[in-house]
């Protein structure tokens, strides 16, 4: 007797409205498509890490309004859902060399952010579970360093700044908090210095040259028998 | 959550986790490797590869799915497409909107050319490609116990010495350099306190010289190098990838844009060209998932090669070792191999270590196909897909409790999305569809080379091109590669442009090879490029039919 | 002795040196003021002038926040967070509708039920002037007009001391070992926000208020709200331009001078 194919268990979901059914366990971004959707928006890197695919949807019976990322969040049945591809938001123009990161630099490119009620939208809408009013704060109040830490995460959705009421566009903020953080806070390197010295005055030219003409067999031999810096525990300081 | 089927394999790993913590498998011996790989890599099926029967590199082998691309007839018909009147014009087009193309453009920029006359023309969005998704870090030897030598030496080991020397040269001795630049940028790499990078091993290499930003590397540089071209005021035109480049029969003249949206073509005049558009994942090699992005579909590459640019290492194909193998839902993506350089090891169903954690890719991913295949050590999931463990509670031994969160922000979340605590549960992997060794050949001014040598106005950096990493690379050089030859790319196609004139513009390389194909008799359904994978269901594409 | 402590984004920025001095200060009389984990802007009176209660939502998510911390006291120093958090305080204690609206808003916090106190450093002050006296090491020695301006005073409900004639702050410089002038305009408007829009306003304002202080020999103004310090401060240049025989007085905040006054040496 021939054994029967388990029926594969199938969800309603609701795409801008209308009804289709697909197999349960799909990312939504994977359901679209089962339904006969080919992204030309909405779809980006896949996995999680470019915001392309920012959906916003309800359940049946909940008045709540979710924001997730499409490839990301898994089917339920009674999802109403739409594809949010794209969020105007301006952003400021600026020369990293010529700002002074002082507390008033993030307010001075974005003076909208004093128009924060602190209402926690944007923080409920945030795919990546960020601290987003949170770093809107600190960066109201010029710190610059905390606002680089909480928005580090931050994937510019534009989830954020669609549902902020007092219109702010929260992701351009953080990168500019984040460049200020990483030019001007972070403490420089002394040894990428010293080395970039070391390379621009040509002091590997030569050897490198001869490396280049080195037979396949040499270099075989110089890579078996490199040695391995070893794995040391790693000292948990970190300029967090 | 795992399933109970996986229950038992689990308690068996945290079992054996105090003995494992204290010591590692040997590194593999060069014969070793070269048997292992032979038996148990994708690579190594000869079925799985062919000739190619047309264009300047006939006769190369290449996957069957990249010779279907380069065997296809173009998307238009080169007398239907009115080039007489240009939508565009520009100094330099960069062709791709990922890590390498706006390098590529910043680099111009700096070298002259004015915002206005640099256009980055791009198939989805400014920032969409792999560089958004590098997770593990970028190379560069920029410590103390390191040097460019001991990286080249590395790269090349890697390679199985297959990488041009002048090509790895520059990829080591620019490294640092690069790392400077985006330091000035304000990119936010992880330092100690006193300000010195922490830099981790990864696969194959030497010495600790990985840099990283958490484990969104590749998306800090990405948004940075984003923000600065806007800063700048570069033009991006958005979802218009290149469908054919143009040439005046000597050199590249321009490209023939697509707009995804309205179905329009544009004709851009260029003074040079700089092509950066990535890799091929979306092809799915051998039927396997990729972790690459939804434009990963070689377009570079086709459009190149039918301008005569020579391809090289095209028969390597870079298997991810640790793709995500459970849940189903994200199956394929990445795994970054930071998570072995901060201390998981692979571990078998039994629970026992197989192969020491950090070999160069092309070993690792054949080691853990052999033990699932091979060996049937692997845990092998409801959807029958097979797997191996990655124990990543160990990373909070070693390091510390918060480790993860801190340092692997990202891994940790796409599990925690779907009920899987990786503190607490290892992770199941098995090799996914990565990186492109090969591509189309530059030499290290970053000019595509056809088979006269350089071809005229022509430029390529990033994932396309091919020669850097010889038959495999390593982590944290492809970042390196974007950005090195993104720049060398950008600074010489700004030197041409300077001096240069608009040229005439013509799709007779088109036709040409339209002829070739035809004598090759080549199937005239196939076309290229292919612009987009097609995920849509197949019950509706079976009813599905093109009225609008 | 612990006491949770709200600085306000100005403390942050333009008037570091008030936190500075306050915090100092008051380790000296053995209060540690312990800055709250999680704060944020408190709307100021912007959110005290509209019907709209979404603008309330900032200065009770900093109370919530109070009592999340284990707190049931918020010493609050900038004279306008002060009477936004007081405000919005009593509103949570006697308007039912309203909070019933915010806490079903603010659906992922605790409900708040108006059971933090806020208050004022010069209250905590006000009963701590026999520690204060002790600590002196070096009496002030000169004429303080004690300035209030409005925000410490008014509306009466959120008021620190009798609205008409306060006499708080003057108790404090008399501990401090100065002299407290009496001086009219004490508690008249600076003209606040109006120095963006309506300089002149503000101008004129501040040349009446210091000459009426300076006629009642004051050697110097002292006053607790950052944007007084700041109208009162800047804009005496501009009075100078219009009257040119204006004499400049310094000003200060409170804390300045304990910070003076218990300073070795």
């Amino acid at each position: 007797m021939a054994k029967k194919k388990p029926e594969m268990k199938m969800v309603r979901i609701y795409i801008m409205g209308k009804e289709y059914k697909v197999p349960a366990g799909l990312t939504i971004m994977k359901a679209m498509e089962y339904a006969g959707y080919r992204y030309i928006r909405g779809a980006g890197c896949r996995a999680g890490f470019c915001g392309a695919c920012a959906t916003v949807y309800r359940k049946e019976g909940d008045y709540k309004l979710y924001a997730d990322l499409a490839c990301q969040t898994t089917v339920e049945d009674g999802m109403w859902l739409v594809q949010l591809p794209f969020t105007p938001a301006n952003k400021a123009t600026y020369d990293l060399n010529k700002i002074k990161p002082d507390d008033k630099a993030l307010v001075n490119f974005y003076p909208e952010l004093a128009r924060c009620v602190s209402c926690n939208t944007c923080t409920k809408a945030c795919p990546q579970e960020l601290d987003v009013m949170d770093y809107i704060q600190a960066s109201l109040r010029g710190d610059i360093a905390k606002a680089a830490e909480l928005s580090f995460d931050c994937i510019q959705c534009g989830l954020c700044a669609m549902r902020c009421p007092a219109e702010i566009a929260h992701y351009h903020v953080a990168q500019l908090a984040r460049r200020l953080y990483g030019k001007y806070i972070a403490p420089k390197a002394k040894h990428l210095e010293e080395r970039v010295k070391e390379i621009e005055e040509g002091k590997y030219d030569e050897e490198m040259r001869k490396m280049m003409k080195k037979s396949i067999e040499e270099l075989r031999e110089m890579y078996n028998s490199r040695d391995i810096e070893p794995e040391e525990e790693e000292e948990a300081k970190e300029a967090d | 959550m795992y399933p109970k089927e996986f229950e038992k394999s689990i308690r068996k790993v945290e079992e054996t986790r105090d003995e494992r913590l204290k010591k590692l498998p040997e590194r593999m011996k060069e014969k070793e490797k070269e048997a292992l790989l032979k038996k148990w890599h994708p690579d190594y099926k000869p079925e799985a590869k062919r000739k190619l029967k047309v264009g300047v590199s006939k006769g190369e082998i290449v996957p069957n799915e990249v010779a279907d691309i380069i065997e296809a007839y173009p998307l238009i018909e080169p007398k239907e497409i009115d080039l007489s009147q240009v939508d565009y014009e520009a100094d330099v087009l960069i062709i791709g909107g990922g890590g390498a193309g706006t390098a590529a453009a910043l680099f111009a920029y700096y070298n002259g050319i004015k915002p206005e006359n640099i256009i980055i023309a791009t198939k989805l969005r400014h920032g969409d490609s792999n560089t958004i998704m590098a997770q593990g870090g970028i190379q560069a030897a920029d410590k103390p116990n390191d040097s460019p030598l001991i990286h080249y030496l590395d790269v090349i080991g890697g390679g199985h010495f297959a990488n041009k020397p002048e090509l790895v040269a520059r990829l080591v001795l620019d490294a640092p350099l690069i790392i400077k630049w985006h330091e000035e940028l304000g990119v936010m790499y992880d330092k100690k306190p006193d300000g010195e990078m922490i830099t981790i091993h990864g696969g194959g290499t030497s010495r600790k010289r990985m840099h990283s930003a958490k484990d969104y590397t590749g998306m800090e540089i990405m948004r940075v190098l984003r923000d600065e071209a806007r800063n700048i005021g570069i033009k991006v035109l958005e979802f218009s990838p290149a469908i054919e480049l143009l040439t005046d029969g000597n050199r590249v003249t321009g490209a023939l844009l697509y707009n995804l949206e309205t179905d329009q073509y544009y004709v851009v005049r260029a003074k040079a060209v700089v092509l950066a558009t990535g890799g091929f994942g979306r092809l799915h090699i051998q039927g396997f998932p990729t972790t690459n992005h939804y434009g990963a579909t070689a377009d570079g590459l086709v459009i190149a090669y039918r301008l005569g640019a020579k391809l090289r290492d095209m028969d390597s194909v870079q298997y991810h070792p640790t793709g995500v193998a459970y849940p189903e839902q994200i199956v394929g993506l990445l795994v970054t191999e930071k998570v072995r350089g901060l201390g998981a090891q692979p571990v078998n169903v039994d629970g026992e270590q197989f192969v020491h954690p950090l070999e160069p890719r092309d070993v690792e991913a054949a080691a853990i196909i052999r033990e699932c295949y091979g060996r049937n050590k692997g845990v092998v999931t409801p959807t029958g897909m097979r797997g191996v463990w990655l124990d990543s509670p160990m990373i909070e031994i070693i390091h510390g409790k918060g480790t993860i969160e801190r340092r692997l922000g990202a891994m940790f979340r796409m599990f925690k999305r779907f009920g899987i605590d990786m503190r607490e549960e290892p992770i199941l992997v098995f090799p996914t569809l990565h990186y492109q060794n090969g591509g189309i050949e530059i030499n290290e001014n970053a000019q595509v080379l056809g088979i006269n040598g350089p071809i005229e106005a022509l430029f390529a950096a990033g994932e396309v091109e091919g020669g850097v990493h010889g038959k495999n690379r390593l982590m944290g050089n492809s970042l390196l590669d974007t950005q090195v030859f993104g720049r060398i790319a950008g600074i010489n196609a700004a030197k041409y442009a300077k001096k240069a004139k608009f040229g005439k513009l013509s799709l007779e390389h088109v036709e040409k090879y339209i002829e070739e194909l035809k004598k090759a008799k080549i199937k005239k359904e196939r076309k290229a490029p292919i612009l987009l994978p097609d995920y849509r269901g197949k019950q509706v594409l079976s009813r599905a039919i093109d009225i609008l | 002795m612990e006491v949770a402590y709200y600085p306000g984004c100005t403390l942050k920025t333009n008037a570091k040196v008030f936190e500075e001095s306050l915090i100092n200060a008051f380790n000296k009389i053995g209060i540690k003021l312990k800055e709250l984990n999680k704060w944020y802007c408190c709307g100021t009176v912007y959110s005290l002038a509209t019907d709209n209660l979404m603008y309330r939502l900032a200065a009770i998510r900093n109370l919530i926040k109070t009592k999340e911390e284990g707190f049931s006291k918020l010493i609050v120093p900038c004279s306008i967070c002060y009477n936004t958090l007081k405000q919005a305080n009593l509103m949570a204690k006697e308007d039912e509708e309203a909070m019933a609206k915010i806490n079903a808003f603010m659906d992922e916090e605790p409900d708040y039920d108006g059971s933090v106190e806020v208050l004022h450093p010069l209250q905590i002050l006000a009963m701590k002037l026999d520690e204060i006296k002790r600590m002196v090491k070096k009496p002030l020695n000169k004429n303080y007009a004690c300035y209030y301006g409005c925000l410490l005073l008014r509306p009466k409900e959120v008021a620190i001391d009798e609205y008409e004639m306060p006499t708080i702050m003057e108790k404090l410089v008399e501990a401090l070992g100065g002299s407290a002038v009496n001086f009219p305009l004490k508690n008249e408007c600076c003209g606040s926000y109006n120095v963006v829009s309506n300089k002149e306003a503000v101008v004129d304002r501040v040349y009446r208020i210091i000459t009426n202080a300076r006629k009642n020999n004051a050697d110097a103004i002292i006053t607790s709200c950052p944007l007084c310090h700041f109208n009162l401060k800047e804009m005496q240049k501009e009075v100078k331009k219009l009257h040119p025989d204006f004499v400049e007085m310094p000003v200060y905040y409170f804390s300045e001078l304990m910070e003076k006054a218990f300073k070795e040496g």
